[in-house]
């Protein structure tokens, strides 16, 4: 079975020659789209492989462009590249290794919602990476996958770059529209979804770059061949980027379902020589801990997995590492990163980096102790967006699992 | 060298250009000056409270002076599990600085999240260059070279 999807052709081609990539099959997905199909038996495919939202949440991809599809008015197709997870960088990797890939599945896919015009939301930090996709843009043009008629159909498609300026949670997908239009990158309520009501108050459908990346393969092979990949659940394959203790860190790609334990020794190569392994912290700084023995838990986005993929990051804690030097990481990440719009974030995560100061100073009161089980359940509970509850994961997880408040 | 006024004049005034703007201005000016603001928002047709708005939001963009030396260290899981810490409370003794602390004219110690570059961590970028696996040892060498 196949097992590599978006890797597949990673240092293997010249990510600047897009005739490297044709030479490969590439933009093979776009010329069977134009061709034979149509948005319709196109968007079928989707849904039959199953696909689901790389960005963290799992969300159907064939329902989400379906809803957007299914309108009449102008439309807009955004690829989610914002990226600010902490220890993630799959959707920068494809950019660097393949970003021909990500075009055309871009192309595709706003083809497919019924799309005029399409958005790259590239990460404020990725300046090498806009270069690259600008130059993508370029050659694309010129072979006509873009632009007026593509490849002599009656489609159009732009698509251009919005560059963001270093807020994670413009990554949220209404923020990130808010910020696309000039606003603060402050979460909106939902509904209207951006599905109904995105940019400019058009239906808009927002997917992660992995997500997109994966379109080419389905329209080629099919959505039948994707959907036996992986965990039936959430079919496919994942990039996940492993970090810390493991003697090959790095992006590596593996079908959905595969246990972590599987992609330390498999794929990392195993814990680093000398090193000892305490837990692992899977999807990021909203990620939960893993400890040793629950290792044999196969990572998927269904909602019943006790473990949440996330954005795929793996991060192994070895015994060396100071457990309050990570936890100051976490909790500074979300003080500085809560936008500040609703209160229970914004007081919940500065109290939180507060107490997380003085259990590093071996300074914490029995108050404190008492107040964190009250800002941890507020956060978990009555926020705003779900950055909130992301705040509250690992350091939860920590005083359950690592007892890092003693008794 | 290029004035506000150049700047502006490259964009539509609409409002999807005003983060594009106010980032080009904070980039090559070192920060956003109310006056640069005040330009912004007549050129947009828009409150300044609502520049404002959109300015005070983003990492990217600075509202203040910058001090000569900007040393910013990520502190995102991976570099944190790396020894980013370590690196923190190094370059505040060397200094006699506080990480966070803006009032110091001379040098700001940024605490900053994750750049992408965790497979390289510890990251450290001085005064906008980028440096990756960083050491405690190895920080006193770099700092050499701008101070
Ligand atoms: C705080 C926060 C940060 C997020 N950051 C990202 C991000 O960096 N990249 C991303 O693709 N999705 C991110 N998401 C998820 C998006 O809101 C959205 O669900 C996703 O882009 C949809 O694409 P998908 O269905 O392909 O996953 C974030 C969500 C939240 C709540
Ligand atoms: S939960 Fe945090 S990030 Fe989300 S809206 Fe509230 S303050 Fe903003
Ligand atoms: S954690 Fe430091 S660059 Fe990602």
């Amino acid at each position: 079975m196949e097992n590599k999807i978006i890797t597949k052709y990673w240092n293997k081609i010249d990510p600047l020659n897009i005739q490297d990539y044709i030479k490969v099959g590439g933009y093979d997905a776009l010329k069977k789209f134009i061709r034979d199909m149509d948005a319709r038996t196109a968007l079928e495919e989707i849904k039959k492989s199953g696909l689901c939202g790389r960005g963290g949440a799992g969300f159907p991809t064939g329902q989400k462009m379906e809803m957007v599809a299914e309108k009449t008015e102008k439309k807009y197709f955004i690829c989610n590249l914002d990226e600010s997870e902490p220890g993630t960088y799959k959707d920068s990797s494809i950019v660097d290794n393949n970003p021909h890939m990500l075009l055309e599945g871009i192309i595709v896919s706003a083809l497919i919602v019924g799309a005029g015009k399409a958005f790259i939301y590239l990460n404020g930090h990725y300046e090498k990476q806009k270069e690259i996709l600008a130059h993508a843009l370029e050659q694309a043009r010129e072979k006509e996958f873009l632009g007026k008629g593509i490849i002599g159909s009656c489609y159009d498609l732009d698509i251009e770059i919005f560059q963001g300026a270093g807020a994670y949670v413009c990554g949220e997908e209404t923020a990130l529209i808010n910020s696309m239009e000039g606003n603060r990158g402050e979460p909106k309520l939902r509904p209207p979804y951006p599905t109904d009501s995105g940019l400019c108050g058009k239906p808009t459908c927002v997917n992660n770059a992995e997500t997109i990346a994966s379109v080419p393969w389905i329209i080629v092979n099919g959505g039948e061949a994707y959907s036996k990949i992986g965990a039936s659940c959430s079919p496919g394959t994942k990039l996940y980027i492993l970090g810390g203790a493991v003697k090959k860190p790095g992006v590596v790609e593996a079908p959905t379902g595969t246990t972590i334990h599987k992609l330390i020794h498999e794929f990392g190569g195993g814990i680093s020589c000398g090193k000892e392994l305490w837990f692992a912290q899977i999807g990021g700084a909203s990620g939960r801990l893993i400890t040793e023995n629950e290792l044999d838990t196969p990572l998927t986005f269904s909602r019943d997995c006790p473990v949440p993929l996330g954005s795929g990051a793996v991060l192994i804690v070895d015994k060396s590492v100071n457990i309050y030097d990570l936890i100051l990481s976490w909790t500074g990440f979300f003080r500085r990163e809560s936008c500040g719009k609703c209160v229970p974030c914004r007081e919940g995560t500065f109290r939180l980096h507060e107490i997380a100061g003085r259990l590093k100073d071996g300074e914490i009161s029995e108050r404190d102790k008492e107040a964190l089980e009250d800002i941890l359940w507020t956060l978990n509970n009555t926020t705003f967006c779900p950055l909130g509850k992301f705040a509250a994961t690992a350091m939860s997880d920590a005083v359950e699992k690592l007892g890092i408040l003693g008794d | 060298m290029s004035t506000v006024e150049k700047i502006l004049l490259e964009f539509e005034p609409e409002t999807r250009n005003l983060l594009p703007v106010l980032k080009r201005i904070s980039a090559a000016f070192g920060y956003v000056s109310q006056k640069d603001a005040q330009k912004a928002a007549k050129y947009f047709d828009l409150p300044l409270s609502r520049v404002y708005e959109t300015v005070s939001f983003y990492d990217l963009i600075n509202i203040k002076k910058q001090p000569e030396l900007t040393i910013e260290v990520c502190s995102g899981t991976n570099c944190a599990v790396n020894g980013s810490f370590e690196i923190i409370r190094e370059i505040e003794n060397l200094f006699h600085v506080k990480a966070g602390d803006e009032n110091n004219p001379r040098i700001k110690l940024e605490i900053i999240s994750c750049l992408g570059q965790c497979g390289e961590g510890p990251v450290v970028v001085v005064n906008g260059k980028v440096y990756t696996k960083v050491t405690v040892s190895g920080v006193h060498g770099i700092l050499k070279e701008w101070v």
